[in-house]
């Protein structure tokens, strides 16, 4: 069982037998990960030990079970679900941003492994940011994975609620190539109201997960797809996050490995936006659109195909003058009406920057002005 | 011409009295011949005909009653028919009829009169007459069958005589009843019969929209809706006024029609929810959403007549729209759709009128703080959710969505738009205009104009023509939804007292539109 040795036989795994062991290794000690990933540091580091090392740290009283085990492994042990494929990183299609020692040692592919290496070798964009996002932050996670998209940068996200929900939606809109991070088994990761989303993002696009198939979602893979993420993006952009929230973590990650980090600033009152100021006073870039990240990716002179130069120059007074105090925060018709005596020109003005695409509706009844209209 | 008892024995035949009387099935009534024979035999009183409980009782109360106005109750074998034989019998209002059969049939009163009469009214046990609900359908009823008096109580008069062409004879007492079928006056009218019809209507004011402060888009979204007859939501955060805003709905519509009152009058009157004379105020219902479907619809066991009925050419008002049970609320389309409600069931099937303005009320997610900030505590689950609750086909029916919104600034200090009264009148005003466009077409408002008439009255200048395609083609409008944005635009145009749908009016109708794609509209 040298390293190496690729394993064609039976299921068709592209990956060699140990990084297979490995990667059911970890779904089987789900349980102690689970409890260890709570210290993210010391859990990072955890990930990075030799299998035998591993069970001697977290197997605890399955620690001669699982030696055993280790010891009869065969590939079969590990199952694939139809349209997935394995791939470790003694290949070499193998994406070359994760081989490193904290990385993963193999992934499992929805989509196919060479558009995977042809994805994660494109310049490649992480968009992270709350689960709880405001209307405001879908906005700007949508407006800028579809301008990213629009431009040919690979968008990486997971598929949380919130935020890389909204980027992924964002990017699928321009048929941008996208990168999923499961947190948990290919074929059973995904909740069902996210599937048609899943089924779209993984036309174009490639899921990945590094435990096998049948694995549940789990809290550790969530922990530790943030290393994933980290890695295979050049820039990861913080839409929304709280004050000591995961997503934060995640950005640490990518600023330990020496990736660039950005993040989109709200208004400095929203706690929705607390964790993103935090980042920016620690000097963090600050990114207001595609352009911005663009930017950061390619240097200050780059073009920004499709960018929001468009509908808003040609826009009437009356009509800019409104778009300008929703931005301002005056977003409901009362708040607008309040400052201007005509309430039916109000409403007529709204509904025709909602028709231009300029205007959306959020919750409760909210305008929220669309970035860069696609 | 009466026959002794003793002589009708010899000749072996009974004796034979009939009278007239009307049940009350759902909102239906049914003529009663009540047929009483009396015979040599042991001392007996059988009435037969499908009679609920209430009606086998009245052996007991027909018989004391006259037994104590001083008449005589034969001791021999009694049978009381009630035809037709197939159809139930309800309610304690056939007392009197079978009273005075009885009495004809013993040769206490003349047999003649009773064919012309029509005869309605519960007895005490002391032979004083008590009022029956449902009066005013049995009056109709009674000008339908070609009787020209009915004789009932007093307290049942000023709503018979709502009827024109039948004449009411109010009687106070069973020996009242024989006197008037003798051919003597009625009893004199009680003092609320003398009062005018209509007098009731003006009494205690309602809620007055002047009690709402702040909330102008609201406000003014209600005027709309209450204008076209449109149904509307309203959503926002607990606390902000949704309820109150929807209690006083009833008040800035414009007063009932002579006949849409004789149709609530009617229907109320059924129910027991109504103390005589015309109804004046529209009705108002606001069911509890622990409301079964019988209980909105009808059909159930003593209770044909359900919520939406009950709020025919009114309001009806659900609080708390997500928290309704889902089959409750799918049973809404139909009548929302038709202005009717058909209710089958297996001992009966009927078809009610249910012509209402549907007003609804619900927070904007579980936790009721969504798009307010960090109030909302609810995840994406938990607005999929609620948003899967109130989407659908009911969500379709709706023309205009008001969001609420909780705003310090709008509290006591801020100022009322407007008066109830103020509202009324423009509401009015806008509905003569409708009422005036759309007498061709059988119907009232706005709100029910179909596609067809749609296109006949709801004329687009260039501009608006523009913007209502351009809502198609950006995916912002379905089918449905032009039709009733069209719908909507038109009513605010005739609030304006304009004959032509402006770029602002369709605007306006635009920005008062149910969201479009509720489900996932923020994610996918």
């Amino acid at each position: 069982m040298r390293a190496g040795v690729r394993v064609t036989e039976s299921n068709g795994n592209g990956a060699c037998l140990s990084c297979l062991r490995r990667s059911w290794l970890l779904s089987e000690l789900s349980a102690p990960l689970d409890y260890r990933c709570r210290d993210r540091g010391r859990f990072l580091s955890l990930l990075t030990l030799s299998d035998e090392d591993l069970v001697g740290a977290v197997g605890g009283r399955r620690r001669e079970e699982l030696q055993r085990a280790q010891a009869q492994f065969e590939a079969r042990n590990v199952p694939l679900a139809r349209g997935v494929e394995a791939v470790c990183r003694h290949d070499p299609s193998y994406p070359p941003a994760l081989k490193d020692p904290g990385a993963p040692w193999m992934l499992n592919v929805a989509g196919g492994v060479e558009r995977l290496h042809a994805l994660a070798t494109a310049p490649t964009v992480a968009i992270v940011g709350s689960s709880r996002a405001t209307d405001y932050g879908m906005e700007m996670a949508k407006s800028l994975a579809r301008g990213l998209a629009a431009s040919g940068v690979t968008v990486a996200t997971g598929l949380s609620d919130g935020i890389a929900v909204g980027a992924l939606a964002g990017a699928l809109e321009v048929g941008g190539g996208t990168i999923t991070v499961m947190a948990g088994g290919l074929d059973v990761a995904c909740p069902v109201r996210r599937r048609p989303l899943y089924q779209r993002a993984s036309k174009a696009g490639c899921g990945l997960a590094e435990v096998p198939c049948g694995c549940a979602m789990r809290r550790w893979i969530q922990a530790a797809r943030e290393r994933i993420l980290a890695r295979l993006a050049e820039l990861t952009v913080v839409v929304e996050a709280r004050e000591g929230s995961r997503e934060l973590a995640g950005a640490e990650t990518a600023q330990a490995l020496g990736r660039a980090i950005a993040a989109v600033p709200g208004r400095v009152t929203s706690p929705a936006s607390s964790g993103t100021h935090a980042l920016l006073m620690s000097g963090a870039r600050l990114v207001r659109g595609p352009a911005d990240a663009l930017e950061l990716l390619y240097g200050a002179d780059a073009q920004t195909p499709g960018a929001p130069a468009d509908a808003r120059t040609g826009l009437e007074p009356r009509l800019r003058d409104t778009l300008e105090r929703v931005g301002a925060g005056r977003d409901t018709p009362d708040k607008l009406a309040s400052d201007a005596e005509d309430a039916g020109a109000t409403l007529l003005a709204l509904s025709e920057l909602e028709l231009l695409g300029l205007l959306t509706r959020g919750d409760g009844g909210r305008y929220v002005p669309r970035h860069g209209s696609a | 011409m009466l026959v002794s008892v003793d002589e009708a024995e010899r000749k072996g035949t009974g004796l034979l009295a009939r009278a007239h009387t009307f049940t009350i099935e759902g909102l239906h009534t049914r003529h009663v011949t009540v047929e009483v024979d009396i015979r040599a035999g042991l001392p007996a009183f059988t009435i037969v005909g499908l009679a609920d409980a209430a009606v086998r009782e009245a052996r007991e109360r027909v018989r004391t009653a006259i037994l104590n106005s001083g008449y005589e109750f034969p001791a021999r074998r009694i049978t009381a028919n009630l035809a037709p034989g197939d159809i139930p019998k309800a309610g304690p209002g056939l007392d009197l009829a079978l009273a005075c059969a009885l009495l004809a049939a013993s040769g206490q009163l003349p047999g003649e009169p009773l064919e012309s009469h029509a005869l309605f009214g519960e007895l005490a046990l002391g032979g004083e007459v008590r009022a029956c609900q449902g009066t005013l359908a049995v009056a109709q009823a009674t000008q339908d069958a070609g009787l020209g008096t009915l004789v009932l109580a007093g307290a049942n008069a000023r709503e018979a005589k709502l009827v024109e062409g039948v004449d009411v004879l109010v009687v106070e007492r069973l020996s009242s009843a024989v006197r008037v079928l003798r051919g003597g006056p009625g009893d004199s009218p009680m003092q609320h019969v003398v009062e005018a019809p209509d007098a009731r209507g003006e009494q205690a004011p309602g809620p007055d929209l002047s009690e709402v402060r702040g909330q102008h888009h609201a406000v003014k979204a209600l005027v709309v809706a209450a204008a076209g007859g449109h149904n509307s939501l309203l959503s926002g955060p607990p606390g902000t006024g949704k309820t109150m805003l929807a209690q006083r709905i009833a008040s800035i519509l414009p007063s009932l029609t002579r006949p849409e009152a004789i149709e609530v009058t009617r229907i109320h009157s059924i129910t027991g929810e109504l103390a005589g004379g015309l109804a004046s105020a529209r009705p108002f219902r606001a069911p509890h959403h622990s409301i079964t479907t019988a209980g909105l619809v009808g059909g159930a066991r003593g209770r044909w007549v359900g919520e939406l009925v009950l709020a025919h050419n009114g309001v009806l008002f659900l609080d708390e729209l997500s928290e309704f049970a889902r089959p409750t609320l799918e049973a809404l389309r139909q009548p929302l759709e038709d202005g009717r409600v058909a209710v089958v069931r297996a001992h009966h099937s009927a078809v009610y009128p249910a012509r209402f303005m549907l007003v609804a009320a619900t927070n904007p997610c579980p936790c009721g703080y969504a798009g307010d900030g960090e109030r909302c505590r609810c995840t994406e689950s938990d607005m999929a959710r609620h948003r899967r609750r109130l989407s659908g086909p009911l969500l379709d029916r709706l023309d205009v969505v008001t969001h609420l919104e909780r705003d310090e600034a709008h509290d006591l200090h801020a100022t009322p738009l407007t008066s109830s009264e103020r509202a009324r009148e423009r509401v009015t005003a806008a509905r003569e205009r409708q009422a005036a466009r759309l007498k061709d077409d059988g119907v009232a408002v706005n709100a029910h104009m179909d596609v067809r008439m749609l296109l006949k009255h709801v004329r687009l200048d260039a501009n608006s023509e523009a913007m209502v395609r351009r809502a198609r083609e950006t995916g912002l409008l379905s089918a449905r939804g032009q039709h009733r944005v069209l719908g909507v635009a038109r009513t605010i145009a005739d609030l304006r007292g304009s004959e032509r749908v402006q770029p602002r009016d369709v605007g306006a109708a635009l920005a008062l539109r149910p969201e479009s794609g509720l489900e996932g509209s923020r994610a996918a």
